[in-house]
C-alpha cells in the first residue's frame, strides 16, 4: 500500500502522538501541570513537592494504564482480525469482556452490594474474562479444529448468553447495577498503582508475543493449503494467536472494564495506513491503540460532570469507554469508508 | 540424471472424511524431471499433490521423501525440501508481491524472521526469474490473473525447495504467459536439477513440456509413460470421453495428441 519510507513517517508519528499525549494527560486534572513541570517530576528533579506527588503517585499510574490498555487492545484486535479472517473483529469477540463483567456481577450480587472486601475485583473480573476466552475456544473447536467463521459465529453466541446472564443478575440484584456501570463502558477513573501491577505482567508478555507473532499471523492470512504448505500447523498457531488476543484483552478489561471500538479501530487504521503485512500491522495496531485511549481519556477527563445527587460535592470524570463510543464510532464509520473499496 | 527419487508414493490411499479419494497409489518422481498429471475433473489431481507434500495424511501406505518416512519430517523440514502451489491460493487484500513472495521464506527463518542475505537473494531472483520486478510494491489484488499467478509462482520458487509441485500453474494465463511459465519450469529443471510436478489440463503442453505423463482416472493411476506412448486416441476416448487426433509438433519432432470434439456429432 504505502511506501516503507511513508509508512516510518506515519510510526514516527504515532509515536510522537504517544508521547505527547502522555504528558498533557499527566498535566491534566483538578490543577494543571505544564509540561516542562511534568517532565522534571518524572525525571525526579522537580523542587516542588506537590508536582512529584500529584504526577507521579496520582497521575501516573492512569496515564500508563492509558498506555497499556489502548497497546494490548490494539494488538489483540489486530490478532483476532487475522485468526478470524475478519475486519469486523475485535477484543469483545473473544468473550472476555462479557466474561468479565458477568463475574463481576455475580461477584458484586453476591456481596449485596456491599463495597467489595479489599481490591479483590480487577481479580474477579481477570478470572471471568479468561474463562470467557477459554470458553469461546472450546465451544468453537469441534474435533480439535478451529474454523475462523465458526469461531467468529460461536463467540457471538457465548457473547449473547453471557450478556443475558448478566442482564438477569443484574435485574434480581439491582445493587449491582450502579458499582457495575463503570466497569460495562470502560473507564480509567481513579486507577491506581495496584492497577498497573495487576495488568503488567499480562502487558509483559502478551505484547512482545504478539508482536512476534507476525510471520505466523501473515501466513495464516492465506488460504489454509498455502499456510499449510510453507510449513504452518495452522490449528496450533490459531490457538496461540487467540490465546494470545485472549491474555491481552483479558489483561485490559481486569483494570479497565470493557473498552469498546479501540480494538476495532485501532487495527482497521493500521491497515488502512500499512496495507496486510503483519510485521507492520500489529505494531502500528498497538501504537495506534495507544494514541486513540490517550487522547479519548484526556477529552474524558476534561469533560467531567456532576452527578445528579443532590448531597454530591465532586465532579466525576467521564468514563473513556463513553467518549470512545461517542467520537470514535463516528470517526471509525469514516474511516471504513476511505479505506474499503 | 541419476536414479535419486526426491518423492516416492507407495500403495497410497487417502482421501476426505468419510470419502476415499485415491486408491493405493504407486508412482515415483526422479529427480530434475518434469511430471504432468492429467485426468478428468474430480479425478484426484490435485489430491495426489497434497498426498506428495503431505498437505493430507494418508489413510494407508507411505510416502517417501528423499528416501524417508515424510511422517518423520517436521511441517517446516517438509517446506524446506518441498514446494506447493495450490490450485486456487488467495491472499489478503492489499498484499504486495514483494511480502507475499517473502512469506516463501517462512520455512527457513528463525523466531525474527530475518530473511537474511540468503533469504534476500533467494527473493530478488524468484522475482526476476517470473518476471516481477516492475511489479514489487503493488498489492496482489491489483494485478491481472496472470501477473498474480507469476507471483505465487515466485513465492514456490523463493521457498528454495528442489521439488516443485504446481497444481495448474497455467491456468488464468494468456496463451504467451503459458508459454513463459512452462519455459521458466522448463529451466528450472535443466539448470537447477529441480523435479517438477504440474497438473495440467492442456494436454498439449503436458505432451510438449512433460519428461513424463501422469494419467489419473477415479483416484488411480491408469497409464504413466513418456508423452507419445500415453497420449492415444484411444486413452482420449476411454478416459476423457473426447475424439483426438495424433499431430507432430514440427518444432520439436515431438507427437502429441489433439482433441477435436466429443466424439458424438
Ligand atoms: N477438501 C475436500 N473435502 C472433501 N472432498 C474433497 C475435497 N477436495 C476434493 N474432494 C473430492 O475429492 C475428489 C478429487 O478431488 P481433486 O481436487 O483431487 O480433483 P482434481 O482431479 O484435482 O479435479 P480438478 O481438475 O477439478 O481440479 C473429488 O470428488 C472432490 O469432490
Ligand atoms: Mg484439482
Amino acid at each position: 500500500m504505502t511506501s516503507a519510507r511513508s509508512f516510518a513517517a506515519l510510526t514516527l508519528l504515532a509515536a510522537i502522538a504517544a508521547v505527547v499525549l502522555f504528558i498533557l494527560h499527566l498535566g491534566l486534572g483538578t490543577v494543571w501541570i505544564p509540561p516542562d513541570r511534568v517532565i522534571l517530576a518524572l525525571l525526579d528533579r522537580s523542587t516542588d513537592p506537590t508536582d512529584l506527588t500529584i504526577v507521579r503517585e496520582l497521575r501516573l499510574p492512569r496515564a500508563i494504564l492509558g498506555l497499556l490498555v489502548g497497546c494490548m487492545l490494539g494488538l489483540s484486535g489486530a490478532l483476532l482480525q487475522v485468526v478470524m479472517r475478519n475486519r469486523l473483529a475485535e477484543p469483545g469477540l473473544t468473550g472476555v469482556s462479557t466474561g468479565g463483567i458477568l463475574a463481576a456481577v455475580l461477584f458484586l450480587a453476591g456481596t449485596w452490594g456491599l463495597p467489595p472486601p479489599g481490591r479483590l475485583l480487577p481479580f474477579v473480573v481477570l478470572l471471568g474474562a479468561l474463562a470467557g476466552g477459554i470458553l469461546v475456544l472450546f465451544a468453537s473447536s469441534a474435533r480439535g479444529r478451529i474454523d475462523p467463521l465458526r469461531l467468529i459465529l460461536t463467540a457471538v453466541i457465548v457473547n449473547a448468553i453471557l450478556g443475558s446472564l448478566t442482564a438477569i443478575v443484574m435485574l434480581r440484584s439491582q445493587q449491582a447495577l450502579g458499582s457495575i456501570l463503570s466497569w460495562l463502558i470502560g473507564s480509567l477513573n481513579g486507577r491506581v498503582w495496584d492497577d498497573v501491577w495487576l495488568a503488567l505482567p499480562w502487558a509483559a508478555v502478551g505484547i512482545p508475543a504478539g508482536l512476534l507473532a507476525a510471520r505466523a499471523a501473515n501466513v495464516l492470512q492465506l488460504d489454509d493449503e498455502s499456510g499449510r504448505a510453507l510449513g504452518l500447523p495452522l490449528q496450533p498457531a490459531r490457538v496461540a494467536l487467540f490465546g494470545l488476543a485472549v491474555v491481552l484483552a483479558a489483561g485490559a478489561v481486569s483494570v479497565s472494564g470493557a473498552i469498546a471500538f479501540v480494538g476495532l479501530m485501532a487495527p482497521n487504521a493500521a491497515r488502512a495506513i500499512a496495507g496486510a503485512d503483519a510485521r507492520r500491522v500489529l505494531p502500528l495496531a498497538a501504537l495506534i491503540g495507544c494514541v486513540l485511549l490517550l487522547a479519548a481519556d484526556l477529552v474524558a477527563q476534561s469533560l467531567s460532570i456532576k452527578p445528579p445527587i443532590p448531597s454530591s460535592a465532586y465532579r466525576v470524570g467521564l468514563p473513556v469507554g463513553a467518549v470512545l463510543a461517542v467520537f470514535g464510532a463516528p470517526l471509525l464509520i469514516i474511516l471504513l469508508r476511505r479505506s474499503i473499496r | 540424471m541419476n536414479d535419486f527419487e526426491p518423492i516416492r508414493l507407495a500403495q497410497v490411499s487417502a482421501g476426505y472424511g468419510q470419502r476415499m479419494v485415491l486408491d493405493g497409489l504407486d508412482l515415483e518422481l526422479k529427480q530434475g524431471t518434469i511430471t504432468a498429471i492429467v485426468g478428468p475433473n474430480g479425478s484426484g489431481k490435485s489430491t495426489v499433490i497434497r498426498a506428495m507434500a503431505r498437505l493430507l495424511p494418508t489413510r494407508s501406505g507411505v510416502v517417501l521423501l528423499d528416501g524417508q518416512d515424510i511422517r518423520s519430517f517436521g511441517s517446516r523440514g517438509i517446506a524446506r525440501l518441498v514446494s506447493v502451489l495450490p490450485q486456487s491460493p488467495s491472499s489478503p487484500p492489499g498484499l504486495t508481491v514483494r511480502e507475499l513472495v517473502e512469506l516463501g521464506r517462512f520455512p527457513h527463518t528463525g523466531l525474527f524472521g530475518r530473511l537474511g542475505a540468503e533469504g534476500t537473494l533467494a527473493v530478488e531472483s524468484a522475482l526476476t526469474l517470473t518476471g516481477l520486478s516492475d511489479f514489487v510494491e503493488r498489492p496482489l489484488d491489483e494485478l491481472s490473473g496472470g501477473e498474480r499467478q507469476r507471483a505465487w509462482i515466485a513465492l514456490a520458487l523463493a521457498q528454495g525447495a528442489s521439488t516443485l509441485l504446481l497444481d495448474e500453474p497455467t491456468t488464468f494465463l494468456d496463451v504467451r504467459h503459458q508459454f513463459e511459465v512452462l519455459d521458466l519450469v522448463a529451466s528450472l529443471c535443466t539448470s537447477r536439477g529441480m523435479t517438477v510436478v504440474m497438473v495440467l489440463h492442456d494436454l498439449v503442453h503436458a505432451a510438449n513440456y512433460a519428461d513424463r505423463v501422469v494419467v489419473v482416472d477415479s483416484g488411480r493411476i491408469v497409464a504413466d509413460g513418456a508423452p507419445s506412448a500415453v497420449l492415444t486416441v484411444e486413452l482420449m476416448r476411454t478416459v476423457f470421453g473426447v475424439a483426438a487426433k495424433i499431430f507432430t509438433n514440427p518444432e520439436s519432432g515431438r507427437m502429441f495428441c489433439l482433441p477435436i470434439g466429443t466424439g458424438r456429432s
